[in-house]
């Protein structure tokens, strides 16, 4: 008997038209529970080696975790993957909301679409009911005209829609996808890999309830209940409650670490603008929520003096677009969201790209003949804001900043590199590795380029008396200072990728389990007793989250990627400029012997190429072959 | 004093205010301060009076502006 997943797999053909449904056993989900890795394992598995990422084989696939749709705080994630056409290495990226839940009350774990359809198309999910129907009257149109046209169609309200917008049309390289307007599956360009197969948007309906299908559905319920009531006593949920991502500004620039000017200063001067206390004011609405979701992180804005279908702008979205790009207007920075919202483009890949493209216009790289007479200086809002229409449109100079960074610098050609903040071509995300180290190793050792959830936070874990490293310690970690790049940073980091890993696994939500917040280390590993009946410990949770990382990086590594491909923009190496960490560098010794005691620790050799040993270990011997 | 608690630092305060005008009698070390307010050492990283960083020991008077920030945002050097 198996419980907790549904054992259903969709699986969706494009080119010619067709569905089937797989099943799988037990074995398959206690190797693979959901999330990534049943998204790297298909990846490995069937996709052709070096296929193209906007070629009509490469695959899309969408995979629920585990606890995806438990009735419990931030279970609500799952994973959008395919060959990246941003790094052209394994591509991923999550989403919380409520397609997921969604799609897992309709009874499917995951869908795996390959091929392209003949003309705009969408997926109509309804519990067993699949049909691929005709989307030529939704391509080009709006995501909120677009998911209204569907419900009114199926004549229900409540039908999820998961979408591109026309970014991903486009084939912007770093294209998103939006689930209820909201929720984004921002990196990688999985986005424009939807779109490369005539695919606008994947609509779901299911009646089921995941405890139904639980082994023990009491703890399950009791844990719901248990943190719906913890959220307000315990400090870091009730702070994502009360102020959610955008409260981060104040605090990461008072610790120098604000990203401004494409990464030249970590404190910014118009600051003041930009602190929680005049979002709340000038923009908060409402607070909402992912499904089941007690911690209502998500942000509701007045832009215009209505309200915003589309969301309110995320830490991420506020630095990348203001302080990154030296801009310090609030209400310019709510525009700037809703644009990137509506047409579906990553933010942090979006502002990135407008800074870098600054820069080189302050350098004389490009001038007003390329940006169609607009002055692309650091600082200049208007021209933000036309760059993100010119990007999502491909138009003039926007055509070239669709590419992403890496590629436009190598367009553009001379001092361009050296602006370019990047890592396997994935822009930078808004923290500063000069002031936490341990990032630094996450955005160069990350299979899908510079990622700033593959581990917990340095400052998280850095005092041995705060909530957050108590929290985290369970997992067997040391309290290690912000900016030490030592031995025991390593470890630590090692052990916390697998457990944030094995979140992308379950689908939990960063900002649910311990260090970073309210859940603690036994109430996860319960949670996936309860739902399982699998008699698991908080080690074996770590191992299901190492798989599914050794899986994506033996993708990579039949990709060409190696050792050479693990590193950082050479801005990083260099002194920041101003604010409370003025001065402070990371040392590249110790940065590159951190890397080899990494490689050490996870059992892959010289290149960055986990062995056969540790492949078989982790029960995946299978992926050493599969990539010869 | 003006005292900006963010982040999470501001649940600590009864009435879960970031923002609090304090009157000081006298020059007062912050950490005693704190020890007063509820406000646990252990969850604040930076601590900057009238924008310049300091460290808990200092002390504060009644004219001082005062920003205690917490950890997760980011680190003391």
């Amino acid at each position: 008997m198996s419980y907790g997943y549904t054992g259903k797999i969709l699986r969706v053909d494009l080119t010619r038209a067709t569905i089937q449904i797989e099943t799988r056993d037990d074995a398959f989900y206690r190797l693979y529970p959901g999330g990534k890795a049943i998204a790297a394992y298909f990846l490995v598995r069937e996709l052709p080696p070096h296929t193209e990422p906007f070629a009509p084989e490469n695959r899309l696939m969408l995979a629920n975790g585990l606890l995806t749709g438990a009735p419990f705080s931030t279970a609500t994630r799952y994973t959008a993957a395919a060959r990246s056409p941003l790094t052209r290495a394994y591509g991923e990226s999550e989403a919380g909301g409520f397609w997921g839940p969604e799609l897992r009350m309709a009874g499917w774990d995951a869908i795996l679409i390959t091929g392209r359809a003949e003309s705009p198309v969408y997926l109509w999910i309804r519990d067993d009911h699949v049909e691929i129907r005709d989307a030529r009257h939704l391509w080009g149109r709006d995501p909120l005209e677009v998911q209204e046209t569907i419900r009114t169609a199926h004549n229900d309200p409540l039908i999820r829609v998961l979408q591109i917008g026309i970014a991903g049309e486009n084939r912007v390289r770093y294209a998103a996808l939006t689930n209820d307007l909201r929720h984004f599956n921002g990196r990688n360009g999985i986005g424009a890999v939807m779109g490369s197969k005539n695919l606008r948007a994947i609509a779901v309906r299911g009646t089921t309830r995941y405890l139904d299908r639980a082994y023990d559905p009491q703890p399950i319920a009791e844990l719901g209940r248990a943190l719906a009531q913890r959220v307000k006593v315990h400090p870091q949920s009730w702070d994502l409650q009360d102020k959610g991502t955008p409260g981060l500004m104040d605090s990461l620039n008072a610790a120098g670490i604000l990203p401004t000017r494409n990464f030249h200063q970590g404190a910014f001067e118009g600051i003041d603008a930009l602190r929680w206390v005049e979002y709340e004011k000038h923009l908060l609405t409402a607070r909402r929520s992912c499904y089941a979701c007690a911690v209502r992180c998500k942000r509701e804005v007045r832009l215009d003096g209505q309200v915003s279908a589309y969301g309110g702008p995320e830490y991420e979205t506020l630095d990348s677009l203001g302080p990154n790009c030296g801009i310090g207007d609030l209400h310019a920075l709510a525009r700037a969201n809703e644009l990137c919202n509506r047409y579906l483009l990553d933010s942090i890949s979006t502002g990135s790209t407008i800074a870098f493209a600054m820069e080189c216009f302050e350098h004389g790289l490009i001038g007003l003949k390329e940006t169609d007479g607009i002055e692309l200086r650091f600082g200049n809002a208007d021209a933000m804001l036309k760059m993100i229409e010119m990007i999502a449109r491909r138009q003039g100079i926007g055509d070239l900043l669709a590419e992403g960074v890496r590629r436009a610098a190598e367009t553009i050609g001379g001092d361009a590199r050296e602006f370019a903040m990047h890592v396997k071509g994935q822009e930078l995300p808004m923290h500063d590795p000069r002031g936490k180290v341990g990032i630094g190793i996450g955005y160069a050792i990350s299979e899908n380029g510079a990622d700033h959830l593959t581990s917990a936070h340095d400052p998280t874990i850095a005092n041995p008396d705060s909530i957050t490293f108590k929290g985290g310690q369970p997992l067997g970690i040391e309290a290690v200072p912000s900016r030490e790049l030592s031995e025991r940073k390593v470890r630590n980091y090692y052990i916390l990728e697998n457990w944030t890993s094995a979140g992308k696994v379950l689908g939990l939500c960063f900002f649910g389990p311990a260090p970073r917040s309210f859940i603690q280390v036994d109430e996860v590993v319960g949670a996936v007793r309860a739902a399982t009946g699998w008699d698991v410990t908080t080690q074996d949770i770590l191992r299901i989250g190492e798989r599914a990382t050794n899986l994506a990086r033996m993708f990579n590594a039949r990709e060409g990627f190696s050792h050479k491909d693990d590193t950082l923009p050479n801005r990083l190496f260099q002194p920041l400029e101003n604010g409370a960490l003025a001065g402070a560098f990371i040392s590249r010794p110790d940065f590159e012997r951190a890397l080899v005691e990494l490689y050490r620790l996870k059992g892959w050799d010289a290149k960055g190429t986990p062995t056969r040993e540790k492949l078989r270990e982790l029960g995946i011997e299978w992926a050493a072959d599969s990539s010869q | 004093m003006h005292l900006h608690l963010a982040g999470h630092l501001a649940w600590y305060d009864a009435q879960k205010r970031a923002h609090l005008e304090i009157h000081l009698a006298e020059p007062t070390r912050l950490l005693t301060l704190l020890r007063q307010l509820g406000v646990p050492p252990e969850e604040i990283a930076i601590v900057v009076v009238n924008d310049a960083p300091v460290t808990l020991d200092a002390r504060v008077c009644d004219t001082d502006r005062v920003e205690l920030f917490p950890p997760v945002g980011g680190g003391s050097a």
